[in-house]
């Protein structure tokens, strides 16, 4: 019988289940399904996966080891994005790296429905990702640190935690995603840490610094006088720059 | 030079005039450089380039793009600045063009600096005191993002030098195509004086390559490498002889980029084209920008795609379609099997799709099921192709057949020039359709 893994919504929840399911049925047939967004299908045996960092390491090691470290960014991606049944489509890319002669360039076979659809997510991860790196606008608190909101559809913190901390290695930011409640913290000279399960404490987000609200006005400013008005085109902006991503963006924020 | 009474002006309004003299320079890219933060200050560069946002005319906001001052010896016709025009001048100093540059950074709104600049007394003053903004910049602010200067035509090669080690990228503007419109529309440029520091930086750039190779802690010059712009529209040029210029361009001086920017009429003068109710000439730039990614992507050249006896773009077809079309003997084309080169000549398929195609045939055959996953476009690619030997449809390989029907799906013009899809139903191209024009041809 079609055995079928369930598991958190979380990278350490989904490679548990992979690892589950490698372990007892690589040969067979194998579904994966994230709790909460479950379609029930007759004719199957449903396993509750326990969630365990061994399991996620182990997993981790498996893919960078066999399918290489490219292949490895992309199924990282894949998890990270809205869709319920992407562990369970990483997971037959892996069933079908075993059947290729070089395994490492499994994600080049795109004739493969299941690779095709990780390729797919995880260029839609990447991108969105890319996309916040270009929009994401911080505001500078009362104590100095550097703050951000953004509500993104995929879990994007930690492929834009590199960057800021490459970029400002001497500020303390944090970036705060709305949609999956979880915080992108980043101490001056440190490296920077996923933060879930915490609250938000609007009153202090909310105190900005002095320079504040003059910088936010210069900017909006400039976005003002920058724009050639024998060329305005809203639609041409609208595509590079859609509507969601702008109530986060100071720009468009109304003038005070 | 007279002494002028300048009221004390507020960093706003500087900023509003500075960045609406600057707007016209199109030249926001801050790509062409990768360079990591080294840990003692802020900034970093991104080789693909970063936009940051998008203004109401669609185009990108990259670079913090404002002029040092706009006041102005020179007296080009074309621009906002000129010294017979009365606008309201103004100047930054060094400090605030680098506390606005960090500020805007910080809260991560810009990709770093564009400085550009009216000519204050000289070229060679007025190229001292950017020199001393982005020196500053550099040294006490610890900026290590991304940092475009215009160079002045007519500034010492040494102080170019100088400021080349500062800097990502440097351009000199061609400002226009043939060095007869120089003469015409900017009388105190000449093309000597622009292509003299174009030169020396290509030069220098070369020296630094071999210097990096010698000893990899050389401060590097120009990373990014240089660019120019040219104006559209202005002077009676064919769109041929500016993409030979542009092609020219790239082969003898390895620039990184030329852009084109269509004209906007913003003063009255009697060397200028008359204003017009039709706005910029934005179709012919953006087949500009089109053809010019072919010459620098897809391995085409300039005389494959214009010539002497069609100098100027069809309205109608992408410069890509337009090529194919007059080249069916080459198509169509079969994708298991065609090598690189060729499949980038295909319309519908771009590099990236190419590449795709090259890496997954090796792992079986494709099918068009399997093009389509890859990004190709395949409403245009169909004329083209064949899969294992087949075609996707029954067509044939005429140009009229294939004409009618690339027109019938309706090119996805990008959103910068749909506005002005009323133009396609004109017979003439772009460039020549004016009253006069049709007038002589009834006769």
């Amino acid at each position: 019988m079609k055995k079928v893994y369930v598991c958190e919504d979380t990278i350490t929840g989904m490679y548990s289940a992979i690892y589950d399911a490698w372990i007892e049925s690589r040969n067979d047939e194998v579904g994966i399904e994230l709790r909460g967004q479950m379609n029930q299908q007759l004719f199957c045996e449903y396993r509750e996966v326990t969630e365990a960092s061994h399991k996620a390491v182990a997993v981790e090691h498996l893919i960078q080891k066999n399918l290489g470290y490219n292949c490895y960014w992309d199924i990282y991606h894949a998890l990270l994005s809205g869709d319920s049944l992407k562990a369970e489509a990483v997971f037959h890319v892996m069933q079908e790296a075993r059947h290729m002669e070089d395994s490492k360039k499994v994600m080049e076979h795109l004739t493969n429905a299941d690779v095709a659809k990780v390729f797919e997510l995880s260029r839609k991860v990447g991108n969105e990702a890319h996309l916040f790196i270009e929009f994401i606008r911080f505001r500078e608190l009362q104590n100095g640190v550097l703050f951000s909101e953004i509500t993104p559809k995929s879990r994007v913190l930690t492929c834009i935690g590199d960057h800021f901390a490459n970029r400002f290695p001497l500020e303390n930011w944090m970036i705060f995603d709305k949609t999956h409640k979880e915080f992108l913290v980043h101490q001056k000279q440190c490296q920077w840490v996923l933060v879930a399960g915490e609250e938000l404490n609007q009153e202090m987000t909310e105190r900005v610094s002095d320079a504040e609200a003059e910088y936010q006005r210069l900017w909006k400013g400039f976005f003002q006088s920058i724009g050639i008005k024998e060329r305005t085109n809203p639609v041409c902006q609208r595509t590079h720059l859609p509507i969601h991503f702008r109530r986060d963006m100071t720009e468009f924020q109304t003038l005070q | 030079m007279t002494e002028k009474i300048q009221v004390q002006m507020s960093m706003y309004d500087k900023l509003q005039i500075l960045s609406d003299a600057a707007k016209y320079d199109v030249a926001c890219t801050s790509s062409g450089v990768d360079r990591q933060n080294d840990g003692t200050g802020t900034g970093n560069c991104k080789a693909a380039g970063i936009c940051h946002s998008f203004a109401a005319d669609g185009r990108c906001i990259s670079l913090l793009k404002i002029l040092f001052t706009n006041e102005c010896i020179f007296d080009c016709k074309y621009c906002i600045n000129r010294s017979s025009n009365d606008v309201i001048r103004a100047s930054f100093t060094p400090d605030e063009v680098c506390s606005l540059t960090m500020e805007f950074y910080r809260r991560n709104y810009i990709e770093g600096l564009f400085l550009s600049s009216g000519i204050l007394k000289s070229p060679n003053y007025t190229m001292e005191l950017i020199y001393a903004a982005i020196y500053k910049l550099r040294t006490v602010y610890r900026f290590q993002g991304y940092i475009h200067v215009k160079a002045i035509p007519g500034t010492d090669g040494e102080l170019i030098r100088r400021i080349g080690f500062l800097t990502d990228r440097m351009s000199v503007n061609l400002e226009l195509p043939t060095a007869e419109s120089l003469h015409l529309l900017a009388p105190h440029k000449s093309r000597r004086n622009i292509l003299t520091p174009m030169r020396l930086v290509q030069n220098k750039m070369e020296e630094n390559r071999q210097e990096i190779a010698l000893y990899n802690k050389t401060p590097r010059f120009v990373p990014a490498g240089q660019s120019t712009q040219m104006i559209i529209g202005a002077t009676p040029e064919t769109d041929y002889q500016i993409l030979n210029v542009a092609e020219s361009l790239y082969k003898k001086f390895e620039l990184k980029r030329v852009f084109y920017s269509a004209f906007v009429a913003v003063n009255e003068d009697s060397a200028l084209p008359a204003r017009t109710g039709e706005g910029p000439p934005l179709l012919r730039e953006h087949r500009l920008y089109q053809a010019d990614w072919l010459l620098r992507f897809y391995r085409f050249e300039a005389r494959e795609l214009l010539d002497e006896q069609n100098p100027n773009f069809n309205i109608f077809l992408d410069p890509k379609c337009n090529w194919a079309l007059k080249h069916l003997e080459q198509f169509p084309v079969e994708v298991n099997r065609a090598d690189y080169e060729m499949l980038l000549r295909v319309p519908g398929i771009g590099v990236k799709s190419a590449l795709r195609i090259v890496k997954a045939r090796t792992m079986g055959n494709l099918k068009f099921e399997d093009l389509k996953k890859m990004g190709v476009v395949l409403k245009r690619a169909l004329y083209f192709l064949t899969c294992n030997g087949k075609m996707m449809y029954k067509t044939k390989i005429d140009e009229d057949y294939i004409t009618r029907n690339l027109l019938n799906t309706k090119e996805r013009l990008p959103d910068s020039v749909s506005g002005m899809t009323y133009r396609q139903l004109s017979l003439f191209d772009d460039m020549n359709f004016t009253e006069g024009n049709v007038l002589q041809i009834i006769k």
